[in-house]
Order: structure tokens, then C-alpha cells, then sequence
């Protein structure tokens, strides 16, 4: 029997990879292509429902510089950046501290690592009333063990610089145990051979980590930071609950602000602008981390 | 013979099917109401739904929502004219979709619709208004209150017949007197829910809300001296009090740790005379919210869509919802503020509530609702928070929220409301 040719098969494949393919491509625009485009033509125009309930025509660049002047809308980035940022590096820093503590697989260490898990399973909105409710100046659980070791807790949610540390801690320890959990995965695919070697080298414990384990972990670490620090930067539930973003614009963060804007004010125009600055700050962010995963230390 | 019979049969039930159908000339329709999810309206609107499917033949969907996100189903919904709605539950709030409710004045005329609402509830502003036309009917009413603790001020020879915020600011330096060397407070409030501190502004400004041209304003003067005083009386509060939420602070004041509290009286009425929740039962009474400003009304209306397909069935249930019986009944069962005097004047109610109802009131009949769309209250709010927690100055709060304001837009059924309540600047 005469085998037809390659080019046979190609040409008599293409009808078909097109018809499973454009499928799932009629999925992607629409679910995401389209979205991102109305809201692209949304940030260039004026669109109040207070004042008109139709767009009132192209302003060109006009919402993105208003948003960029609006001195709430940066005091939000401050908050974001702040939020962010101490939230993650904490994050880092404990996820892989427990992840090194937590090793092993005795049935004491699989109940403590089960236990450590336990706060990223709680609703962001739950976990928020929760920490409230910890944090109550007057009765809460956080201050009453601050004065059992004679310390004068703090008003947690009343001081603008203590609810910062307020959102700070409810994001560590919530999501401390996603770090843990993709940190204790990496450590345990180390090959054993390297370490044995290093430990016949006569390398320290923390020469072994600094030179060799940490090199290996670097790259999912880093896709680690990557993940918290949009899911970071995304946040919205949490804060809603435990601060509502106060007080006054304490913790008012980028997407509290966007939120606010498209859907509780209903100034679409301005919230698109703002989602696209916000989509900005977040792309910079994440290729910065690439950029230093890719670079050759 | 059977054919025979079977049409004398259908004859026969002819007129009864007539008369079904003069009883029940909506029968079929289809509607769907919205309310807050509150375990108050929309209890109440689902503890009387099957029985109005039964009176009515119509068939009513409720949908309840959390207040945030009620609001931007029925924007959205009467932004692109889907008409998925065709009774809304709303306040003021949604006044920039105003122009889409369904004018109810025919309807109120035909049917003779009112009662015994208390007067200033059934005007506009806490009435839904457009362009001189009814729009919405109101089922609910609270107001902004103070209440006492009639224990201590019986103790404290004190009486709670202040008529200004000055006034009770003097009954305060006396109780803080009374009360020294113990751990009650003069007075509590939720400074940490900052959506509530307007309320305490609204009772000490006097002026304005909208300028002249029908944009948000206010008398700058005045305005920074409220602010002033409302800063001020966080000093009477208990250690910790600038971050209290509306619930921990009428704990505070459940448990007998408070002399006075600023608050909406609905949100603690049940709890307070359950001896379960509070330690003041029977110890506790409304007083006179202060002037010379206003106490914050709460007045939740029914609109009809205009784009419902069934405004006469929708009007049926707003019949069947709100009306004097109903509202008592809210009142006694959910503890929902009823806007009719009647409820007010039933005496066996006035025996059981003689703690409350003649302060209760006496603040609604002052009551008013404001002209903010919810970016003017949150630009506010946020900035009298600021104030609060000692973050800027008064002077430097007017400044923020007056520049936040200048690019808001006041719906033109706000500057109407504004300007029936007398809250417009004069021309």
C-alpha cells in the first residue's frame, strides 16, 4: 500500500486543527481580548453615571493624567507598595524558614504542615472579620495575650501606620503557607548527592543553603514572589472586611480604589484608566522579578 | 349526553371564573422584587409572599442583596434597560437612575394610597422624587438618635432634654463628673465605622448641603465648626473607641459600659431589652437627637422600573408590603422602624415601648435624608475619619472633601430633594 505523503497529511490536518482551535480562540477573545478592549476604549472616555448614563465621547488621555494627579489614587499606590511589599517579603522569609522547620515525613510533621495550611483555605472575607474581631482594641484575643506579658496593645485599626500592620499581618498569615507548601517541595527535589557531597567537603549548614540549596530554589521562589505579589496586589476581600480601607485612606489600596471607583461610584471611565495604570505598575513589577530570575548572578 | 353535560358544566363555571378574575386581574404575572440582605426587609417581604402569591395569583421572585451590591444591580440593570427588576428596593443612593423609575403619583391617586405616614417621611428626599413626580414609596424609617441610660442619669440627677449639641456636651462633662473613678463612659459611638461619622456632622451643621447652582457645597464656617465639636467628642468615648464598629460599640453600651450612645436606635433596640445580650434592660431610653442640625433619616422606598413589564402587579405588592398593618407588624417582628404614626399611636405598643417611641419620634419628625451620591458621602466620610484619628485638621478635612466634591455631579433629583428639605443654599 502506497503511503501518502507528508505534505498530504499537513494540508489534510488543517481544516481539522482549525476547527478543535478556533474554539477554544472564540474562548480566549471573548472571555479575555474582548473585555480588555472595552475597557481600553472605556479609560478614553467620559463616562460618569452621575452625570450621563451613555459615554460622553473620547477624552483621549485625559483620564489616565487625572487618575495619575488624583492625590487619593496615589496615596493607594503608597498603600499598595507598602501592603505588598511587607506582606511578601514576610512571606518569603517565614513560608521558607517553616518549610526548612517542617521537613520530613513522620506523622508529626505531615499534621504540623496540615495545620500551617489551615489559614489559606479560610475565605479572604472570613478570615478578614476574623482578624477584626483578634484585633479589637478593647476585647480582642491579640491585645488580652499583649497584657498577659504586660504589654499595652496597640489600636490595630484606629492608628493609620497600626492597620497597615494590621493588613500586613492578616496577608502573612493567611498566605505564608502557599510559600511553605511550593518552598517544601523544592527543598525535598534537592538531589541528595549534592549535599553529601558538600557536607564531605566540609561546607557548614549555612554554607550549604547559601551556595547551593538557595541557587537551586531562586527560580521557583521567585515564580513564588510572582504569584504573591499579585494575588497581594489583587487583594480586595480582606481589606474590605477588616479595614474597609480606613481609617480614612490608611489602607486604601489600588484595587480598593478601582473598585470604588467602577462600582460603587460608577465613574467607568476613570476606573478603566485606573485598572490599565494598575495592570501597568503590576507588568513593571513582575518583569522586574524575570528580569532578575533571567539575570546571571 | 356528555358533551352536553360537560358544556352546561363549563357554563356553570363561568362566572365563577369571572369573578377570579375580577379578584385576581393580575393573575399569571410575573415579577421579581429586590431587597437588602438584612434579615429585616427581606425577612419580612419573604414572611408575606406566599400569602400574596395566594391573594394576588401573582407570582413574585425576591431577590436580596448585600446594600453594596444591590445597588449596582439596579444601575446596572436600569443602565442597559434589561428590566430584570420590576420592584427595587433603594434609597437616595441610587439617585442617579432616577429618571428610569416608573412616575407612581396615578397609582397613588387611583388607589388612595398613603395612610398615616408621618409627614416629613412622605415628602420628598426621603420620599424618591423625579422632576417634581413620586417615584418611590417609603416602607421604612430610622432615624439617628442618642439613647441613655436612665439609670445612671436618674442617679446623676441629670435629664436627657437637650435640645443642643452644646447641651449635651455639658451633660457629658457632668457624667464624666458622675461617673469618675468607674468604667463608664459618658458617651460611645462607632468612630471606627467611618460611613456613621456624618451623621454626628449632619445634627451639629447648620447651612447648607448644595450651592445656589445645584453644586455640592457647604458653608465653610459652620462646616469647620462642626467638624470641630464632632472631633471633639471622641475625648468622651472609652479608651480604644476611634476604631469601634457599629456592633462593638452598641456592645459597649449593652454592656454597661456607656452612659450615652449616638447610633441608629433600630440597630440595638432588640438587643437591648434582651436580657440574653444586655445588662441595661429596662434601663435604657431614646432622647432627643441635638440641633441645630438634623438627624440622619434612613428611608428605604419601593420603585417600579420603568421598564417592567407588569407595573400594575408590581404595584400590587408595593400595596401589599407597605401599608400601616405591615409595618407594625416589621416593627414588632424586626424591630424595622415604621414610617406611619399609627404604629407609634397603638397603645399597647406605647405601653411596651414607652422607652422609646416618644424620642424615636420626635427624631424622625426632624429627620432628613441628604442629597450625596455615594462618591460625595464616601469623599466625606473618609476625610472626616482622617480628622478623627487626628491625621489632618478640620480646616485641612473641608479643604479635601470640598476639592473631592468639585468633581461630582449632583444628580438633578438630589438638587430637588436638596432643595425641599431646605439643605439648597438661597439663590
Amino acid at each position: 500500500m502506497l503511503r501518502k505523503p507528508a505534505t498530504w497529511h499537513r494540508r489534510h490536518d488543517v481544516p481539522w486543527l482549525i476547527a478543535f482551535v478556533l474554539p477554544a480562540f472564540f474562548i480566549v477573545v471573548a472571555v479575555q481580548f474582548y473585555p480588555l478592549a472595552y475597557s481600553a476604549a472605556l479609560a478614553v472616555q467620559e463616562w460618569s453615571l452621575t452625570k450621563s448614563q451613555e459615554p460622553e465621547g473620547f477624552v483621549g488621555l485625559e483620564n489616565f493624567v487625572e487618575e495619575l494627579g488624583d492625590e487619593t489614587f496615589r496615596r493607594s499606590v503608597r498603600n499598595s507598595v507598602l501592603i505588598t511589599g511587607g506582606a511578601v517579603i514576610l512571606e518569603m522569609i517565614l513560608g521558607v524558614c517553616l518549610a526548612y522547620l517542617t521537613m520530613g515525613s513522620s506523622w508529626r510533621m505531615r499534621a504540623v504542615r496540615t495545620t500551617l495550611i489551615l489559614p489559606m483555605v479560610i475565605a479572604p472575607v472570613a478570615a478578614g472579620t476574623l482578624w477584626r474581631i483578634l484585633l479589637n482594641y478593647r476585647a480582642g484575643l491579640v491585645n488580652h495575650l499583649l497584657s498577659l506579658i504586660g504589654i499595652q496593645g496597640p489600636e490595630w485599626l484606629a492608628s493609620p501606620d497600626w492597620a497597615i500592620i494590621s493588613v500586613i499581618l492578616l496577608d502573612t498569615w493567611q498566605w505564608t503557607p502557599f510559600v511553605l507548601l511550593v518552598a517544601g517541595a523544592a527543598i525535598a527535589s534537592i538531589p541528595g548527592d549534592l549535599l553529601e557531597v558538600a557536607a564531605i567537603d566540609g561546607a557548614s549548614r549555612w554554607k550549604t543553603f547559601l551556595y547551593i540549596e538557595l541557587p537551586l530554589l531562586t527560580p521557583l521562589l521567585l515564580l513564588t514572589l510572582v504569584f504573591r505579589m499579585l494575588e497581594s496586589l489583587l487583594s480586595l476581600d480582606s481589606i474590605y472586611s477588616l479595614t474597609f480601607g480606613g481609617p480614612g485612606y490608611s489602607t486604601y489600596t489600588m484595587t480598593f480604589y478601582i473598585y470604588t471607583q467602577g462600582l460603587r461610584n460608577f465613574n467607568f471611565g476613570a476606573a478603566a484608566a485606573s485598572s490599565w495604570i494598575f495592570m501597568a505598575f503590576a507588568s513593571v513589577s513582575i518583569a522586574l522579578v524575570f528580569w532578575f530570575q533571567r539575570k546571571d548572578w | 349526553m356528555k358533551k352536553v353535560m360537560l358544556f352546561l358544566f363549563i357554563i356553570a363555571l363561568l362566572p365563577l371564573g369571572s369573578a377570579l378574575a375580577q379578584d385576581m386581574p393580575h393573575a399569571g404575572a410575573e415579577i421579581v422584587a429586590t431587597y437588602m440582605q438584612s434579615g429585616t426587609y427581606d425577612v419580612g417581604a419573604e414572611n408575606i409572599e406566599a400569602a400574596f402569591e395566594e391573594a394576588t395569583g401573582i407570582e413574585l421572585e425576591l431577590v436580596a442583596s448585600p446594600w453594596a451590591v444591590l445597588n449596582q444591580n439596579h444601575i446596572t440593570d436600569l443602565t442597559t434597560g434589561t428590566g430584570e427588576f420590576d420592584v427595587m428596593s433603594g434609597e437616595f443612593w441610587i439617585a442617579s437612575v432616577y429618571d428610569k423609575m416608573l412616575p407612581l403619583d396615578a397609582f397613588v391617586e387611583r388607589d388612595s394610597f398613603g395612610g398615616d405616614y408621618i409627614p416629613t417621611i412622605w415628602q420628598p428626599g426621603p420620599s424618591g422624587y423625579f422632576d417634581g413626580k413620586r417615584i418611590g414609596i417609603p416602607y421604612s424609617a430610622d432615624a439617628y438618635g442618642i439613647v441613655y441610660r436612665t439609670d445612671i442619669f436618674e442617679e446623676a440627677g441629670l435629664s436627657a432634654d437637650w435640645e443642643t449639641w452644646d447641651d449635651y456636651i455639658a451633660t457629658l462633662d457632668q457624667l464624666a463628673m458622675h461617673l469618675e473613678g468607674s468604667d463608664i463612659a459618658p458617651s460611645v459611638f462607632s468612630w471606627g465605622a467611618s460611613e456613621q461619622t456624618p451623621s454626628i456632622f449632619l445634627g451639629m451643621y447648620d447651612g447648607y448641603l448644595v450651592d445656589a447652582d445645584g453644586n455640592y457645597a457647604v458653608d465653610e464656617e459652620s462646616a469647620i465648626a462642626a467638624l470641630e465639636k464632632m472631633a471633639s467628642l471622641l475625648a468622651y468615648n472609652p479608651e480604644g473607641a476611634a476604631g469601634l464598629s457599629i456592633d462593638e460599640s452598641n456592645s459597649v453600651f449593652l454592656t454597661g459600659n456607656a452612659a450615652t450612645m449616638i447610633c441608629w436606635v433600630s440597630f440595638m433596640r432588640a438587643s437591648a431589652q434582651d436580657p440574653d445580650s444586655s445588662l441595661v434592660v429596662d434601663n435604657w431610653a431614646v432622647a432627643p437627637f441635638p440641633g441645630p442640625g438634623f438627624p440622619f433619616l434612613s428611608a428605604w422606598n419601593l420603585f417600579i422600573s420603568e421598564y417592567s413589564e407588569n407595573p400594575e402587579a408590581a404595584w400590587e405588592w408595593v400595596k401589599y408590603y407597605i401599608n400601616p398593618e405591615q409595618s407594625t407588624q416589621r416593627f414588632v417582628e424586626l424591630g424595622v422602624g415604621s414610617p406611619y404614626l399609627s404604629t407609634y399611636e397603638d397603645p399597647e405598643l406605647m405601653a411596651a415601648y414607652s422607652h422609646d417611641f416618644p424620642g424615636m419620634v420626635h427624631n424622625l419628625s426632624r429627620a432628613q435624608s441628604v442629597p450625596w451620591v455615594f462618591e460625595a458621602f464616601e469623599i466625606f466620610f473618609r476625610n472626616t475619619s482622617e480628622l478623627v484619628i487626628g491625621s489632618i485638621s478640620a480646616e485641612e478635612a473641608l479643604a479635601n472633601t470640598l476639592a473631592g466634591w468639585s468633581e461630582v455631579t449632583v444628580p438633578p433629583a438630589l438638587v430637588q430633594s436638596a432643595a425641599a428639605q431646605g439643605q439648597q443654599q438661597d439663590m
